[in-house]
């Protein structure tokens, strides 16, 4: 991939979180040491429970680390902001609201737009997720796949520059999933935003990212990291990415093996 | 939405219910179970409402009744509301005023008469405090239930688009809260209905309350049950077609129905 630019969008340096949990210190995060270049689509797999949340959650600006350095464009998050905009494994959209005052939620922000503007923006980004149709829908009016693709349009509509993804295609059927890895990525082509994706589901991983980063359990580390330049789009049924997919789970299964005789040993 | 139909034929289906009560009441009466003195016949209850709706007492009552609600049960909501939003907004003050209302709502309406007789004798303040005694604290457990039961996804996702401080409250808060506010306002409205009754009842010179104990003093029973089924009437009606209504569309928006 050559020399990495010099000022990665986004590193961590050597964070770690740790949370008191009733009098009970859980190490979460263990010191971690990470970047992702401007318009990268960096994939996070861990074992379930590893902090792969906390880590996004550090980003995004919810929580602070307790150690070391969280950096986006080389300043330090100081909160969460409108720059790095995070979406769910539920699409957490406002019932109150139409699909279309979703997606502009965001927008209202922008004081320098006017309604006319915003609408038109988010008429665009409904338009990327083939939702034109339903701009005056109600939100339960909805499919599951339908909401989610709402909830991208909506983190995207005030065109952030870092977008982190918490398992958003985790409660989705597989074809519906499929679909939105195609859309996915024609969004990133597009937009070149820098993408941070944390998933368990290693063939989702596979045909995502530009660099997967295999977590530990927790507290979690960065245990490998995978580059991966297969063309885009990519399709999911693709041999190599189901190759690249059993080499992420081969280092997860190492890790659970690890994280067995740990527990085993204690 | 229901089918047009479907509503018509339980609207049927109700209103011949309601006749076989009636034709029930209508039963006890013939048997002579109870002294005809105290027990009217439905026929008996009739004939006095149209008497007393003719010589207009029973509309100007009626009047007297709801204008003192409106202004009593507006004043309750914006107070509830603003006291609900507060708690809502701080732990300490829902701690707190939290037990004291809670206190407060297991007082019925009626025992705010004579505090309110003290301390405004026989103006119509002493309606308003009794409505705004009875109804109040229900809008305010209400209002700062329907903040603390907010899905804190809700509020994330809303700052990480960006919001923040007073916008949270207004943009995301608040609307989250709005199906449990109303539910609120409509059960604050029925408390506040029993409490102009009951002041009425004992303090002023017209409102269904005073047409009650007017029906007790002159021994007229079929005075007394025809207002009470008047002020059921009333407050279903309202309870139905206004407070219901929006009730319903703000349940139907929010995907919460069906």
């Amino acid at each position: 991939m050559g020399a990495r630019p010099a000022n990665p969008k986004i590193r961590l340096e050597a964070a770690t979180k740790t949370f008191d949990a009733r009098g009970l210190r859980v190490d979460a995060l263990g010191p971690v040491t990470l970047t992702a270049d401007d318009g990268e689509f960096v994939v996070l797999v861990g074992p379930s429970g590893c902090g792969k949340t906390t880590l996004l959650n550090l980003v995004a600006g919810f929580e602070f680390p307790t150690t070391g350095r969280v950096l986006v464009d080389s300043g330090p998050v100081g909160g969460p902001g409108p720059d790095r905009v995070m979406i769910f494994q539920e699409p957490a959209l406002f019932p109150w609201l139409t699909v279309r005052d979703n997606v502009c939620f965001g927008l209202r922000q922008h004081r320098h737009l006017d309604e006319r503007e915003r609408r038109g923006i988010a008429e665009r980004h409904l338009a990327l997720m083939h939702l034109e149709a339903f701009a005056g829908a109600c939100v339960h009016e909805l499919s599951g796949g339908m909401k989610q693709r709402v909830a991208l349009a909506r983190a995207l509509a005030p065109e952030p520059r870092v977008l982190l993804c918490d398992e958003p295609f985790g409660s989705l059927d597989a074809l519906t999933r499929e679909r939105l890895y195609g859309e996915l990525q024609e969004i990133h082509r597009q937009t070149h935003t820098t993408i941070l994706f944390v998933t368990h589901n290693t063939r989702e991983a596979a045909c995502l990212a530009d660099r997967v980063v295999v977590l530990t359990g927790r507290p979690a580390r960065v245990k490998q990291v995978l580059p991966n330049d297969l063309p885009r789009p990519r399709d999911f049924y693709n041999p190599r990415i189901v190759e690249l997919a059993s080499r992420i789970l081969d280092e997860l299964k190492a890790e659970l093996d690890v994280v067995g005789e740990g527990s085993h040993a204690g | 939405m229901p089918d047009r139909r479907d509503t018509v034929r339980q609207d049927v289906g109700l209103l011949v219910f309601l006749l076989l009560l009636v034709a029930v009441w209508q039963a006890v009466y013939s048997a002579r179970l109870l002294p005809d003195y105290a027990f009217p016949s439905p026929l008996e209850v009739g004939r006095r409402l149209v008497e007393l709706a003719r010589d207009g007492s029973l509309g100007a009552s009626a009047r007297a009744s709801l204008v003192r609600m409106a202004l009593g049960f507006s004043l309750s909501a914006a107070l509830g509301l603003l006291i609900g939003v507060t708690m809502g907004a701080s732990r300490l003050a829902s701690r707190l005023l939290k037990s004291v209302f809670l206190g407060v709502q297991t007082l019925p309406s009626v025992a705010w008469v004579p505090i309110a007789l003290l301390l405004f004798g026989l103006s119509d303040a002493a309606v308003y405090f009794v409505i705004v005694m009875s109804s109040t604290s229900a809008m305010a457990i209400a209002t700062a239930d329907g903040i603390a039961n907010v899905p804190p996804l809700y509020v994330r996702a809303a700052r990480t688009l960006g919001v923040s401080g007073a916008a949270m409250g207004y943009r995301v808060v608040l609307p989250a809260a709005l199906p449990q506010v109303v539910g609120g306002i409509k059960l604050g409205w029925t408390l506040g209905w029993h409490g102009v009754v009951s002041a009425e009842l004992i303090k002023s010179s017209i409102g269904l309350g005073f047409l009650l104990y007017m029906g007790r003093e002159l021994n007229d029973a079929a005075q007394v049950v025809g207002i009470m089924l008047v002020t059921i009437g009333i407050g279903l009606l309202v309870d139905r077609f206004v407070f219901g209504q929006i009730e319903r569309s703000v349940r139907a928006r929010w995907g919460l129905e069906r």
